[in-house]
């Protein structure tokens, strides 16, 4: 019996066999795409405002999970895409399309190409999804875009993405521009910190500019609470290290720039090269602080196990003292505090500074993504007339100019009999955040754009632009104060420097210096190992691959840098 | 073609089951291959780089490789075992409570908590467990504690294999109140008049009759002895437990699936895949010759 | 009779106290996400809720029951849960009955045992599997939510282990009887399988009421979501690191207490579902119906 079952074993292996050549087969068409389409694009084609006989753009989309839809629309067939037709004689094509969530479309991008399916001509990566899009680059399916910007893109759109060179970084091969950067608005995560402005008043305090007076003040928030809160009850300092020890909200990375340095991110040295900022001296200082603050009760006893949203919480709750967050903060969520807290005043503050009087705080980068370009793509001009288009009249309209309330009637805003807007609330139908339907998400954003707005409006202006009606309605009344804060500080604000792709070494241990370093500080911090402990992580994260990541980031830097 | 004409309809009742296996799971099968590969998605599985065992050898020469591999599984056995004595227990206790409403209900409620993703139970059980939290305030009564129930190495996997059998426990008691379902009451009433106690009863006739497919269950459930249960972990680990509850999954969550390195997430699967199948076997032929059971 | 022993009612007593904590234990996260489904926005961003509401409103309802999307995945997974379960349990009480066989009346058994068996084990990874989904059409059809995984080889292992546990003499008969083995097993297994059927049922449906995956990555547009799929856009916590929001986007996606109206309504049906399988499981049904 056994025999016989081992020998009818045979036909099935060789099936399975058949069936992964069949398998190898019908994949990898990506491939075959390459050489058929390596030609750039033929000289003759046009830039135009309108293209008639209209001209295709395929693409693919990642959709955002909160993103809706009305009138029986899709991403494939939404008032975006009829609006580009009737525009611009562009019809935008849809090979596919997927909610983004749990990095769904990054892996769906994966699946494509790996099913030999299409690729799209214009396709715009979020930074979440980088590693993809790098692969991408380097499939050489896309084609280098330097050229094709120089030659087609409008001046509002090269004097924005100027604004800061470092934005192609992350895309350049060689010198040659292979991605073009979606801009984003600047310093949109950059922190400061929010802090109890009624606690300090009743406390009789100023707000804290160094490391010590801040400790003094969390120390009158724990024991002696004017809201009178019992010490165990209050979280004078609400920070979190669970994903990360430098984020976006809740984070701790300032402490550690009180010392020089922000961890998990590459610094430029006192040489002009980059540098681990996890691996300096001021770390150990930084860890020393926590651990006290910790002991002391300053930061929440969890703070190992917090993640972002988990610090705002006892924020909202009316027990927290100080929670570092982005300016925009007291739209969200701190402007529920009051509801728990009735009292509760927020109030934006600096950076505090360390004993040598330094504070620096992690930058936000221009860009929150790319957009590539196909190789062999018909009429890449025609994206550029899209984008253009957006650049020159969406990004900042004029007052009174077409887009002055928003991109679309009924989706982004709605006017009322007398050509009033409408609270978003009441457009029919439920409002779109509508630029998300578009080619390159939201639309065309120019960095600096948004801070000037919010400066103007802190200066006492009326809001006039779109975008100075669009913060004073939907930012909150305290961000234009904390944007001035913010925008004090802007020499203490440091970018990530290195964007550029995985390098080899950090593919293969990247992740476990990263686990050892979380451990070690963690540990540092909950007393469970001294501070020395720290040194020894530094050597061991030296031997252990970091010299050699030190060494490629560099040579990827000394390739990019202006 | 004698046994042919008898078993042909044995063969038609399995002939469905065969054409979707065949289509979603031995086709896509070839995949496989991946695992010796640098897979490129635009190369396709033809034209990516052969890499040999590389992949694989990755998974052995990190530092902290042999502390992986054993927190999973240490937390995936101990699971796996009171994943199966808890509810087999609980099936016979619950067994023993004569009102059915009441019965019923237990039943039903505690297999509520199955239905709520780690995401929700993950939020739910770092403020239960803070020191702070309702259960050391309760521990806090008996003198006890706090503990550091998440963030303290030696706490951390109790709390893993505790909340996940908490979690579980009561759908999987499912398959026993099956089984209890089906036992034969003469057999019952035969040891009623042989003035058999009820302990006897239950030793003699519930236990063994369950017997079969505790083994059924406990067999298949070896699939996953180096699945330590990726949501959970995930929802719940932080650096101050890295050292006794980082698991594979985790590892390759980090490594494998946020770079998109397919290849790689391949040769863990078909590593994890082939040690299930060994224990499978030898779970298989132990049942056979000791027990004369055929699981499957 | 033992019941009346008082060494049997002392462990009665201690036994259903004990079962009830449990019970208790159990149903203290779902409480708690019932509580903050009926809180005020503001306590529940505040993490204040704890068993019970705080500051009562209904908000969260009324936003849920305006949004089309939800009610049309909680539509496509009653769908998907009552087709899938009808093709699984199909194939896995035929397929089941089959192997249940004696090695030695079925020849070539242990050969598709173990062909079901392997093909729990080993997997060819997510790529190939998507090349075939794709081959086959299956991209944006509500059919790729039922098919693939309409073959479950435990379950299939399970409903053989039932079967083996009815006695020989029943199919005997029948087979002396000159009935088929499709007749016997439609019209004496299938009668006396009640608590097994009901089991695998009841499993089948929780595994298409959970599932997730399929919905996301096969289908494009999220109206034809399932509801785990459409709870999960809404559950999983983005990475807002390197996204570009505002507060008011922000808002949108941190709806604490509409996300715990949803996931309370989302078990809910299947929730439901288990009460009235229940009576399937009545002690000795099986065989006391055979025997009477």
């Amino acid at each position: 019996m056994k025999a016989i079952s081992r020998k009818r074993w045979l036909p099935l292996l060789a099936a399975g066999a058949m069936l992964a050549t069949t398998l190898a087969g019908c994949s990898g068409g990506g491939k075959t795409d390459e050489s058929a389409a390596s030609a750039t694009p033929s000289a003759e084609n046009v830039y135009k405002e309108k293209y008639d006989p209209p001209v295709t753009i395929s693409t693919a989309w990642g959709v955002d999970p909160t993103l809706t839809f009305k009138n029986g629309e899709t991403i494939e067939n939404s008032v975006a895409t009829k609006w580009a037709k009737d525009q611009f004689g562009i019809d935008i094509k849809s090979l596919w399309s997927v909610t983004d969530t749990n990095g769904a479309f990054g892996t769906k991008l994966r699946l494509a190409m790996s099913s030999g399916q299409e690729m799209p001509d214009i396709l715009t990566i979020g930074t979440a999804d980088n590693q993809i899009a790098q692969d991408l680059i380097d499939s050489g399916m896309y084609e280098e875009v330097g050229p094709l910007f120089d030659k087609y893109a409008s001046d509002t759109w090269k004097a924005a993405i100027d604004q800061d060179p470092n934005v192609w970084n992350a895309y350049m091969r060689d010198g040659k521009k292979m991605g073009i950067p979606v801009l984003d608005y600047a310093y949109n995560h950059d922190y400061l910190l929010w802090i109890r402005q009624d606690w300090l008043d009743k406390l009789n305090l100023k707000a804290p500019t160094t490391i010590d007076e801040m400790e003094k003040v969390m120390d009158a928030f724990k024991n002696q609470n004017p809201d009178g809160l019992s010490p165990d009850q209050v979280v004078p300092l609400s920070i979190g290290f669970k994903t990360s020890m430098n984020t976006w909200m809740g984070d701790p990375s300032w402490i550690f720039g009180a010392y020089g340095t922000l961890p998990q991110q590459w610094n430029v040295d006192a040489d002009g090269k980059l540098a681990y900022g996890s691996i300096q001296p001021g770390m150990k200082e930084g860890l020393q602080k926590l651990s006290d603050w910790l002991k002391k009760g300053y930061i929440p006893q969890e703070a190992a196990l917090w993640d972002e949203n988990k610090t705002a919480e006892p924020a909202v709750a009316g027990t927290a003292g100080i929670i570092p967050g982005p300016y925009w903060m007291s739209g969200w969520p701190l402007k529920d505090t009051v509801q728990n807290s009735p009292d509760a005043v927020w109030a934006p503050i600096e950076i505090p500074a360390g004993p040598d009087g330094k504070a620096m705080r992690h930058g936000t980068q221009f860009t929150n993504g790319v957009t590539l370009i196909k190789k062999g793509m018909e009429h890449p001009e025609a994206f550029f007339t899209y984008q253009n288009y957006l650049f020159d009249n969406y990004a900042n309209p004029e007052p009174g100019s077409q887009y002055d309330n928003g991109l679309f009637a009924g989706y982004d805003y709605q006017l009322d009999a007398d050509g009033k807007q409408l609270p978003i609330e009441e457009i029919d139908g439920g409002y779109v955040n509508v630029v998300r339907y578009l080619l390159v998400r939201d639309g065309a954003r120019i960095p600096d754009a948004q801070m000037k707005a919010l400066q103007s409006l802190a200066e006492g202006n009326e809001p006039k632009t779109k975008l100075e009606k669009d913060v004073a309605v939907n930012y909150g009344k305290e961000t234009p104060a904390a944007a001035q804060v913010l925008l004090k500080q802007d020499a203490i604000s440091y970018k990530n420097m290195f964007s550029g792709p995985t390098t080899e070494t950090m593919k293969s241990k990247m992740d476990y210096l990263n686990k050892m370093e979380n451990q070690t500080f963690n540990e540092i911090i909950y007393g469970k190992k001294t501070a020395d402990a720290f040194d020894e992580f530094v050597s061991t994260w030296k031997a252990g691959g970091g010299d050699q990541i030190t060494t490629e980031v560099n040579a990827w830097y000394d390739q990019v840098k202006k | 073609m004698k046994t042919l004409k008898k078993t042909w309809p044995f063969h038609v009742m399995l002939l469905p089951a065969m054409i979707f296996l065949i289509i979603f799971s031995y086709i896509p099968m070839g995949g496989i291959v991946m695992a010796f590969q640098d897979y490129k998605p635009w190369l396709g599985i033809s034209g990516s780089e052969w890499v040999g065992l590389d992949n694989f050898r990755y998974l052995f020469e990190r530092e902290d490789s042999v502390q992986v591999i054993w927190n999973t599984l240490f937390i995936a056995v101990l699971k796996l075992v009171f994943n199966l004595i808890v509810p087999f227990v609980f099936a016979i206790l619950l067994n023993e409570i004569r009102k059915t409403a009441l019965q019923r209900g237990i039943q039903t409620l505690v297999y509520l908590p199955h239905f709520l993703s780690w995401v929700i139970l993950g939020g739910i059980l770092i403020d239960l467990l803070a020191t702070g939290g309702l259960v050391n305030r309760v521990l806090g009564v008996f003198g006890l504690g706090p503990y550091f129930f998440l963030g303290d190495n030696d706490w951390f996997r109790f709390t893993v294999i505790v909340s996940d059998i908490w979690k579980e426990f009561g759908y999987s008691t499912i398959i026993f109140l099956a089984a209890l379902a089906g036992i034969d009451p003469s057999q019952y009433e035969a040891a009623e008049i042989d003035g058999a106690t009820r302990l006897k009863q239950t030793l003699h006739i519930t236990v063994p009759s369950l017997i079969p497919i505790l083994m059924v269950v406990g067999t298949l459930a070896l699939g996953n002895v180096l699945n330590a249960g990726f949501d959970q972990i995930f929802n719940l680990y932080n650096p101050l437990v890295y050292e006794k509850g980082d698991i594979i999954d985790t590892f390759v969550y980090r490594t494998a699936i946020l770079n998109g390195e397919m290849g790689f997430g391949t040769a863990i699967g078909l590593f994890k895949s082939v040690i299930s199948m060994v224990l499978i076997l030898i779970s298989y032929r132990l049942a056979y010759k000791w027990a004369g059971y055929r699981i499957f | 009779m033992y019941h009346k022993t008082t060494g049997y009612r002392i462990f009665n007593v201690f036994n259903t106290i004990f079962l009830i904590f449990l019970a208790v234990l159990c149903i203290i996260p779902l409480v708690h996400v019932l509580a903050v489904s009926f809180s005020t926005k503001a306590a529940a961003d505040a993490n204040l809720v704890g068993l019970w509401p705080v500051g009562f409103s209904l908000e969260a309802y009324k936003k849920t029951a305006a949004n089309p999307l939800f009610l049309h995945s909680l539509w496509v997974s009653v769908m998907r849960t009552v087709v899938g379960t009808a093709i699984t349990l199909l194939i896995t009480f035929l397929a089941s009955y089959a192997l249940s066989k004696e090695n030695s009346v079925f020849k070539g058994r242990n050969v598709y045992s173990w062909i079901f068996v392997f093909s729990m084990i080993f997997n060819g990874g997510l790529v190939p599997f998507y090349i075939v989904i794709q081959k086959l059409g299956l991209i944006n059809s509500f059919w790729v939510l039922v098919l693939p995984g309409a073959v479950n080889t435990f379950l299939v292992i399970l409903m053989l282990n039932f079967f083996r546990g009815i006695p020989k003499e029943l199919e005997e008969a029948a087979l002396i009887d000159g009935a088929g083995h499709f007749r016997t097993l439609f019209s004496i297994f299938l009668p006396i399988s009640l608590p097994s059927i009901a089991t695998v049922a009841l499993f089948s449906m929780v595994f298409h009421w959970n599932s997730w995956f399929d919905g996301l990555l096969y289908l494009n547009n999220a109206k034809d979501f399932p509801l785990a799929t459409f709870l999960q856009t809404v559950i999983i916590q983005q990475d807002m690191s390197s996204m570009s929001v505002n507060p008011k986007e922000m808002e949108l996606i941190s709806q604490t207490t509409v996300k715990a109206a949803q996931i309370f309504i989302g078990s809910a049906p299947i929730l439901i579902v288990y009460p009235f399988l229940q009576k399937y499981f009545v002690k000795g049904m099986t065989v006391g119906s055979v025997k009477g």
